[in-house]
Protein backbone atom coordinates (compact mmCIF):
# COMPACT_ATOMS: atom_id res chain seq x y z
CA UNK A 1 0.00 0.00 0.00
CA UNK A 2 1.55 3.27 -0.96
CA UNK A 3 1.97 5.96 1.70
CA UNK A 4 1.14 8.78 -0.62
CA UNK A 5 -2.53 9.65 -0.85
CA UNK A 6 -3.45 11.79 -3.80
CA UNK A 7 -5.98 14.44 -2.86
CA UNK A 8 -7.80 15.91 -5.85
CA UNK A 9 -7.07 19.61 -6.00
CA UNK A 10 -10.03 21.92 -6.30
CA UNK A 11 -9.12 24.58 -8.81
CA UNK A 12 -11.00 27.82 -8.24
CA UNK A 13 -12.70 28.91 -11.45
CA UNK A 14 -11.06 32.08 -12.70
CA UNK A 15 -13.50 35.01 -13.07
CA UNK A 16 -12.32 35.51 -16.68
CA UNK A 17 -13.07 31.86 -17.48
CA UNK A 18 -16.47 32.13 -15.83
CA UNK A 19 -17.19 35.20 -17.95
CA UNK A 20 -16.13 33.37 -21.14
CA UNK A 21 -18.68 30.63 -20.46
CA UNK A 22 -21.47 33.16 -20.93
CA UNK A 23 -20.37 34.32 -24.37
CA UNK A 24 -21.77 31.54 -26.65
CA UNK A 25 -25.22 31.62 -25.02
CA UNK A 26 -25.41 35.43 -24.97
CA UNK A 27 -24.48 35.45 -28.66
CA UNK A 28 -27.27 32.91 -29.29
CA UNK A 29 -29.73 35.14 -27.39
CA UNK A 30 -28.62 38.12 -29.50
CA UNK A 31 -28.85 36.13 -32.77
CA UNK A 32 -32.35 34.79 -32.00
CA UNK A 33 -33.56 38.19 -30.75
CA UNK A 34 -32.12 40.05 -33.75
CA UNK A 35 -33.57 37.46 -36.15
CA UNK A 36 -36.95 38.20 -34.52
CA UNK A 37 -36.44 41.91 -35.11
CA UNK A 38 -35.48 41.32 -38.77
CA UNK A 39 -38.51 39.07 -39.27
CA UNK A 40 -40.81 41.76 -37.86
CA UNK A 41 -39.38 44.32 -40.29
CA UNK A 42 -39.22 42.12 -43.37
CA UNK A 43 -42.15 39.69 -43.20
CA UNK A 44 -44.68 42.53 -42.92
CA UNK A 45 -43.07 44.46 -45.78
CA UNK A 46 -42.86 41.32 -47.97
CA UNK A 47 -46.51 40.44 -47.31
CA UNK A 48 -47.56 44.02 -48.12
CA UNK A 49 -45.52 44.06 -51.35
CA UNK A 50 -47.23 40.83 -52.45
CA UNK A 51 -50.70 42.01 -51.34
CA UNK A 52 -51.01 39.22 -48.78
CA UNK A 53 -53.16 39.58 -45.72
CA UNK A 54 -50.75 38.88 -42.88
CA UNK A 55 -51.03 40.09 -39.26
CA UNK A 56 -48.31 42.41 -38.00
CA UNK A 57 -46.28 40.17 -35.71
CA UNK A 58 -44.01 42.02 -33.30
CA UNK A 59 -40.37 41.10 -32.70
CA UNK A 60 -41.34 39.97 -29.19
CA UNK A 61 -43.43 37.09 -30.56
CA UNK A 62 -40.93 36.23 -33.34
CA UNK A 63 -38.07 36.03 -30.82
CA UNK A 64 -40.08 33.80 -28.44
CA UNK A 65 -41.34 31.54 -31.25
CA UNK A 66 -37.83 31.15 -32.76
CA UNK A 67 -36.47 30.30 -29.30
CA UNK A 68 -39.27 27.78 -28.71
CA UNK A 69 -38.59 26.16 -32.10
CA UNK A 70 -34.88 25.73 -31.34
CA UNK A 71 -35.45 24.52 -27.78
CA UNK A 72 -38.15 21.98 -28.73
CA UNK A 73 -36.57 20.61 -31.92
CA UNK A 74 -32.77 20.55 -32.00
CA UNK A 75 -32.47 21.57 -28.34
CA UNK A 76 -30.00 23.99 -26.75
CA UNK A 77 -26.49 22.44 -26.70
CA UNK A 78 -24.61 22.48 -23.38
CA UNK A 79 -22.11 25.13 -24.51
CA UNK A 80 -24.91 27.71 -24.87
CA UNK A 81 -26.79 26.96 -21.64
CA UNK A 82 -24.87 29.20 -19.22
CA UNK A 83 -25.30 32.21 -21.48
CA UNK A 84 -28.96 31.45 -22.25
CA UNK A 85 -29.65 31.33 -18.50
CA UNK A 86 -28.39 34.95 -18.31
CA UNK A 87 -31.71 36.14 -19.80
CA UNK A 88 -32.83 36.93 -16.19
CA UNK A 89 -29.87 39.29 -15.88
CA UNK A 90 -30.84 41.11 -19.11
CA UNK A 91 -34.45 41.30 -17.93
CA UNK A 92 -33.46 43.01 -14.70
CA UNK A 93 -30.97 45.37 -16.35
CA UNK A 94 -33.69 46.22 -18.91
CA UNK A 95 -36.20 47.01 -16.15
CA UNK A 96 -33.71 49.31 -14.38
CA UNK A 97 -33.05 51.18 -17.66
CA UNK A 98 -36.79 51.36 -18.37
CA UNK A 99 -37.02 53.55 -15.24
CA UNK A 100 -35.85 56.45 -17.45
CA UNK A 101 -39.24 56.39 -19.20
CA UNK A 102 -41.19 56.81 -15.97
CA UNK A 103 -41.56 60.08 -14.13
CA UNK A 104 -41.73 59.73 -10.37
CA UNK A 105 -45.23 61.29 -10.29
CA UNK A 106 -46.53 58.59 -12.67
CA UNK A 107 -44.98 55.87 -10.55
CA UNK A 108 -46.53 57.23 -7.37
CA UNK A 109 -49.93 57.62 -9.07
CA UNK A 110 -49.95 54.23 -10.82
CA UNK A 111 -47.91 52.56 -8.09
CA UNK A 112 -50.52 53.58 -5.50
CA UNK A 113 -53.37 52.00 -7.48
CA UNK A 114 -51.31 48.96 -8.40
CA UNK A 115 -50.17 48.51 -4.78
CA UNK A 116 -53.79 48.15 -3.65
CA UNK A 117 -54.58 45.75 -6.51
CA UNK A 118 -51.36 43.79 -5.85
CA UNK A 119 -52.24 43.42 -2.15
CA UNK A 120 -55.71 42.09 -3.03
CA UNK A 121 -54.22 39.77 -5.69
CA UNK A 122 -51.57 38.36 -3.35
CA UNK A 123 -53.99 37.65 -0.47
CA UNK A 124 -56.64 36.17 -2.81
CA UNK A 125 -54.12 34.03 -4.75
CA UNK A 126 -52.39 32.67 -1.63
CA UNK A 127 -55.73 31.74 -0.06
CA UNK A 128 -57.08 30.10 -3.21
CA UNK A 129 -53.90 28.14 -4.03
CA UNK A 130 -53.69 26.88 -0.43
CA UNK A 131 -57.31 25.71 -0.66
CA UNK A 132 -56.62 23.97 -4.02
CA UNK A 133 -53.46 22.29 -2.70
CA UNK A 134 -55.46 20.85 0.24
CA UNK A 135 -58.30 19.80 -2.07
CA UNK A 136 -55.87 17.90 -4.34
CA UNK A 137 -53.98 16.53 -1.31
CA UNK A 138 -50.62 17.96 -2.41
CA UNK A 139 -47.74 17.98 0.09
CA UNK A 140 -48.09 21.11 2.31
CA UNK A 141 -44.68 22.54 1.34
CA UNK A 142 -45.37 21.93 -2.37
CA UNK A 143 -48.66 23.81 -1.90
CA UNK A 144 -46.76 26.69 -0.24
CA UNK A 145 -44.32 26.86 -3.19
CA UNK A 146 -47.11 26.83 -5.78
CA UNK A 147 -49.05 29.47 -3.81
CA UNK A 148 -46.04 31.79 -3.55
CA UNK A 149 -45.11 31.22 -7.22
CA UNK A 150 -48.63 32.12 -8.37
CA UNK A 151 -49.22 35.00 -5.98
CA UNK A 152 -45.91 36.86 -6.07
CA UNK A 153 -43.33 36.37 -8.74
CA UNK A 154 -42.90 32.96 -10.23
CA UNK A 155 -39.53 31.27 -10.21
CA UNK A 156 -37.64 33.81 -8.03
CA UNK A 157 -40.30 33.57 -5.32
CA UNK A 158 -40.22 29.77 -5.41
CA UNK A 159 -36.42 29.70 -5.09
CA UNK A 160 -36.48 32.25 -2.24
CA UNK A 161 -39.22 30.34 -0.41
CA UNK A 162 -37.59 26.94 -0.95
CA UNK A 163 -34.52 28.06 1.01
CA UNK A 164 -36.57 29.72 3.75
CA UNK A 165 -38.96 26.82 4.45
CA UNK A 166 -36.47 24.02 3.68
CA UNK A 167 -38.64 22.43 0.99
CA UNK A 168 -37.47 19.44 -1.10
CA UNK A 169 -35.69 19.91 -4.42
CA UNK A 170 -38.39 17.79 -6.03
CA UNK A 171 -41.16 20.08 -4.76
CA UNK A 172 -39.42 23.18 -6.03
CA UNK A 173 -38.73 21.68 -9.46
CA UNK A 174 -42.42 20.61 -9.69
CA UNK A 175 -43.53 24.13 -8.82
CA UNK A 176 -41.05 25.82 -11.15
CA UNK A 177 -42.08 23.54 -14.06
CA UNK A 178 -45.79 24.24 -13.44
CA UNK A 179 -45.28 28.00 -13.17
CA UNK A 180 -43.09 28.11 -16.31
CA UNK A 181 -45.51 26.01 -18.38
CA UNK A 182 -48.44 28.17 -17.30
CA UNK A 183 -46.42 31.34 -17.94
CA UNK A 184 -45.79 30.14 -21.51
CA UNK A 185 -49.53 29.59 -21.98
CA UNK A 186 -50.36 33.02 -20.51
CA UNK A 187 -47.95 34.60 -22.97
CA UNK A 188 -50.14 33.54 -25.87
CA UNK A 189 -53.61 33.69 -24.29
CA UNK A 190 -53.46 37.06 -22.45
CA UNK A 191 -53.02 39.24 -25.59
CA UNK A 192 -55.78 37.34 -27.42
CA UNK A 193 -58.21 37.81 -24.50
CA UNK A 194 -57.14 41.45 -24.11
CA UNK A 195 -57.90 42.20 -27.78
CA UNK A 196 -61.13 40.21 -27.63
CA UNK A 197 -62.31 42.30 -24.66
CA UNK A 198 -60.98 45.55 -26.24
CA UNK A 199 -59.02 46.36 -23.08
CA UNK A 200 -57.23 49.71 -23.05
CA UNK A 201 -53.41 49.67 -22.87
CA UNK A 202 -53.63 50.72 -19.23
CA UNK A 203 -56.15 48.06 -18.23
CA UNK A 204 -54.30 45.32 -20.15
CA UNK A 205 -50.88 46.35 -18.76
CA UNK A 206 -52.28 46.19 -15.23
CA UNK A 207 -53.83 42.79 -15.91
CA UNK A 208 -50.64 41.33 -17.41
CA UNK A 209 -48.60 42.63 -14.45
CA UNK A 210 -51.08 41.18 -11.95
CA UNK A 211 -52.02 37.92 -13.65
CA UNK A 212 -48.81 36.58 -15.26
CA UNK A 213 -46.47 35.03 -12.71
CA UNK A 214 -42.94 35.16 -14.01
CA UNK A 215 -41.42 38.62 -14.61
CA UNK A 216 -40.03 37.71 -18.06
CA UNK A 217 -43.39 36.38 -19.25
CA UNK A 218 -45.29 39.34 -17.72
CA UNK A 219 -42.95 41.76 -19.55
CA UNK A 220 -43.36 39.84 -22.82
CA UNK A 221 -47.15 39.47 -22.46
CA UNK A 222 -47.39 43.26 -21.92
CA UNK A 223 -45.06 44.09 -24.83
CA UNK A 224 -47.03 41.76 -27.13
CA UNK A 225 -50.09 44.02 -26.64
CA UNK A 226 -48.45 47.45 -27.01
CA UNK A 227 -45.45 49.48 -25.87
CA UNK A 228 -47.56 51.37 -23.31
CA UNK A 229 -49.09 48.14 -21.96
CA UNK A 230 -45.60 46.63 -21.70
CA UNK A 231 -44.36 49.60 -19.63
CA UNK A 232 -47.28 49.31 -17.24
CA UNK A 233 -47.01 45.53 -16.96
CA UNK A 234 -43.36 45.96 -15.85
CA UNK A 235 -44.36 48.57 -13.24
CA UNK A 236 -47.13 46.43 -11.74
CA UNK A 237 -45.01 43.27 -11.84
CA UNK A 238 -42.17 45.12 -10.08
CA UNK A 239 -44.64 46.19 -7.37
CA UNK A 240 -45.55 42.50 -6.95
CA UNK A 241 -41.87 41.55 -6.85
CA UNK A 242 -41.26 44.11 -4.10
CA UNK A 243 -43.64 42.11 -1.87
CA UNK A 244 -41.59 38.92 -2.12
CA UNK A 245 -39.68 39.45 1.14
CA UNK A 246 -42.82 39.93 3.25
CA UNK A 247 -44.57 36.85 1.85
CA UNK A 248 -41.50 34.61 2.17
CA UNK A 249 -40.89 35.92 5.72
CA UNK A 250 -44.48 35.10 6.71
CA UNK A 251 -44.13 31.53 5.38
CA UNK A 252 -40.69 31.10 6.99
CA UNK A 253 -42.16 32.10 10.38
CA UNK A 254 -45.16 29.78 9.86
CA UNK A 255 -43.00 26.72 8.99
CA UNK A 256 -40.53 27.53 11.80
CA UNK A 257 -43.45 27.64 14.27
CA UNK A 258 -44.28 24.08 13.16
CA UNK A 259 -40.67 23.07 13.75
CA UNK A 260 -40.15 22.29 10.05
CA UNK A 261 -37.82 25.19 9.18
CA UNK A 262 -35.12 27.24 10.89
CA UNK A 263 -36.29 30.27 12.87
CA UNK A 264 -35.65 33.68 11.31
CA UNK A 265 -33.16 35.47 13.56
CA UNK A 266 -33.06 38.96 12.07
CA UNK A 267 -36.22 39.91 10.20
CA UNK A 268 -34.82 43.17 8.76
CA UNK A 269 -31.77 41.38 7.28
CA UNK A 270 -34.05 38.63 5.95
CA UNK A 271 -36.27 41.22 4.21
CA UNK A 272 -33.25 43.01 2.72
CA UNK A 273 -31.76 39.74 1.43
CA UNK A 274 -35.02 38.76 -0.29
CA UNK A 275 -35.85 42.25 -1.61
CA UNK A 276 -35.38 42.46 -5.40
CA UNK A 277 -32.64 45.09 -5.79
CA UNK A 278 -33.56 45.86 -9.40
CA UNK A 279 -36.73 47.58 -8.09
CA UNK A 280 -34.44 50.07 -6.27
CA UNK A 281 -32.37 50.53 -9.46
CA UNK A 282 -35.56 51.18 -11.44
CA UNK A 283 -36.69 53.81 -8.88
CA UNK A 284 -33.26 55.47 -8.84
CA UNK A 285 -33.15 55.87 -12.65
CA UNK A 286 -36.72 57.15 -12.56
CA UNK A 287 -35.83 59.77 -9.90
CA UNK A 288 -32.83 60.86 -12.00
CA UNK A 289 -35.03 61.15 -15.12
CA UNK A 290 -37.68 63.10 -13.19
CA UNK A 291 -35.07 65.67 -12.06
CA UNK A 292 -33.75 65.95 -15.65
CA UNK A 293 -30.39 64.38 -14.98
CA UNK A 294 -30.75 63.00 -18.53
CA UNK A 295 -31.73 65.13 -21.54
CA UNK A 296 -34.35 64.01 -24.07
CA UNK A 297 -31.85 62.26 -26.37
CA UNK A 298 -30.25 60.48 -23.42
CA UNK A 299 -33.67 59.24 -22.24
CA UNK A 300 -34.21 57.92 -25.79
CA UNK A 301 -30.83 56.17 -25.70
CA UNK A 302 -31.60 54.56 -22.31
CA UNK A 303 -35.02 53.43 -23.57
CA UNK A 304 -33.33 51.79 -26.58
CA UNK A 305 -30.75 50.09 -24.35
CA UNK A 306 -33.67 48.74 -22.33
CA UNK A 307 -35.29 47.43 -25.55
CA UNK A 308 -32.08 45.60 -26.52
CA UNK A 309 -31.90 44.03 -23.06
CA UNK A 310 -35.53 42.90 -23.38
CA UNK A 311 -34.79 41.50 -26.85
CA UNK A 312 -32.27 39.11 -25.28
CA UNK A 313 -34.80 38.30 -22.52
CA UNK A 314 -37.56 37.37 -24.97
CA UNK A 315 -35.20 35.11 -26.92
CA UNK A 316 -34.24 33.48 -23.59
CA UNK A 317 -37.90 32.90 -22.63
CA UNK A 318 -38.32 30.81 -25.80
CA UNK A 319 -34.96 29.04 -25.56
CA UNK A 320 -35.39 27.87 -21.98
CA UNK A 321 -38.97 26.58 -22.47
CA UNK A 322 -38.88 22.86 -23.21
CA UNK A 323 -42.31 21.23 -23.24
CA UNK A 324 -41.09 17.62 -23.04
CA UNK A 325 -39.05 18.44 -19.89
CA UNK A 326 -42.16 20.01 -18.36
CA UNK A 327 -44.31 16.96 -19.16
CA UNK A 328 -41.90 14.77 -17.16
CA UNK A 329 -42.73 16.66 -13.94
CA UNK A 330 -46.13 15.04 -13.50
CA UNK A 331 -49.74 16.08 -13.84
CA UNK A 332 -51.12 16.84 -10.37
CA UNK A 333 -49.07 19.96 -9.47
CA UNK A 334 -49.61 21.16 -13.04
CA UNK A 335 -53.38 20.64 -12.70
CA UNK A 336 -53.43 22.57 -9.40
CA UNK A 337 -51.34 25.33 -10.98
CA UNK A 338 -53.53 25.43 -14.09
CA UNK A 339 -56.83 25.65 -12.18
CA UNK A 340 -55.29 28.25 -9.87
CA UNK A 341 -53.93 30.33 -12.75
CA UNK A 342 -57.24 30.35 -14.63
CA UNK A 343 -59.09 31.48 -11.49
CA UNK A 344 -56.40 34.08 -10.64
CA UNK A 345 -56.46 35.39 -14.25
CA UNK A 346 -60.27 35.75 -14.03
CA UNK A 347 -60.05 37.32 -10.56
CA UNK A 348 -57.37 39.85 -11.59
CA UNK A 349 -59.28 40.66 -14.79
CA UNK A 350 -62.35 41.44 -12.68
CA UNK A 351 -60.19 43.60 -10.36
CA UNK A 352 -58.77 45.53 -13.32
CA UNK A 353 -62.20 45.99 -14.94
CA UNK A 354 -63.51 47.29 -11.59
CA UNK A 355 -60.58 49.70 -11.25
CA UNK A 356 -61.05 50.82 -14.91
CA UNK A 357 -64.67 51.77 -14.16
CA UNK A 358 -63.72 53.64 -10.96
CA UNK A 359 -60.80 55.54 -12.51
CA UNK A 360 -62.31 55.89 -16.01
CA UNK A 361 -59.42 54.22 -17.92
CA UNK B 1 -6.60 22.95 2.27
CA UNK B 2 -5.62 26.49 3.10
CA UNK B 3 -5.55 27.29 -0.60
CA UNK B 4 -9.11 26.04 -0.86
CA UNK B 5 -10.16 28.13 2.11
CA UNK B 6 -8.44 31.10 0.53
CA UNK B 7 -10.29 30.46 -2.74
CA UNK B 8 -13.55 30.18 -0.79
CA UNK B 9 -12.86 33.51 0.89
CA UNK B 10 -12.15 35.18 -2.45
CA UNK B 11 -15.39 33.82 -3.94
CA UNK B 12 -17.46 35.14 -1.01
CA UNK B 13 -15.85 38.53 -1.28
CA UNK B 14 -16.90 38.88 -4.92
CA UNK B 15 -20.29 37.21 -4.70
CA UNK B 16 -22.96 39.71 -5.71
CA UNK B 17 -26.51 38.61 -6.46
CA UNK B 18 -27.75 38.58 -10.05
CA UNK B 19 -30.06 41.45 -9.14
CA UNK B 20 -27.21 43.57 -7.84
CA UNK B 21 -25.06 42.87 -10.92
CA UNK B 22 -27.97 43.86 -13.17
CA UNK B 23 -28.37 47.14 -11.26
CA UNK B 24 -24.62 47.86 -11.36
CA UNK B 25 -24.39 47.21 -15.12
CA UNK B 26 -27.55 49.25 -15.85
CA UNK B 27 -26.29 52.20 -13.76
CA UNK B 28 -22.90 52.06 -15.48
CA UNK B 29 -24.61 52.12 -18.88
CA UNK B 30 -26.74 55.08 -17.73
CA UNK B 31 -23.56 56.86 -16.64
CA UNK B 32 -21.93 56.21 -20.02
CA UNK B 33 -24.99 57.68 -21.74
CA UNK B 34 -25.04 60.67 -19.37
CA UNK B 35 -21.34 61.45 -19.90
CA UNK B 36 -21.72 61.17 -23.67
CA UNK B 37 -19.51 58.08 -24.12
CA UNK B 38 -22.57 56.30 -25.53
CA UNK B 39 -24.24 58.94 -27.66
CA UNK B 40 -26.71 57.29 -29.96
CA UNK B 41 -28.25 53.87 -29.37
CA UNK B 42 -30.14 52.80 -32.49
CA UNK B 43 -33.20 50.57 -32.43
Amino acid sequence: MADVVTVPQVQPVQPALRFLRFIPGVLLLAAVGYAGKLLEQNVGAYAKAHHWIFPNIEYVLWAIVLGLLISNTVGVPEIFRTGVASYEFWLKAGIVLLGARFLLGDILKLGGVSLVLVAIEIVGSLAFMTFLGRLFKLKPKLTTLLAVGSAVCGVSAIIATKGAIEADDEDSSFSIAAILALGALALFTFPVIGHFLHLSDKAYGLWAGLGVDNTAEATAAGALYSDAAGKLAVLVKSTRNAMIGFVVLAYAIYWASKGQAQAVRNKATFLWQKFPKFVLGFLLISVLATYQFFNKDQVGALANLSRWAFLLTFAGVGLRTNFSEMRKQGLRPFAVGAIGEVVIAGFTLALVCGASKIFGW
Amino acid sequence: MSAELEAGKTETRWKLSLDTWAVVVALLLALLVRTGVLKHIPW
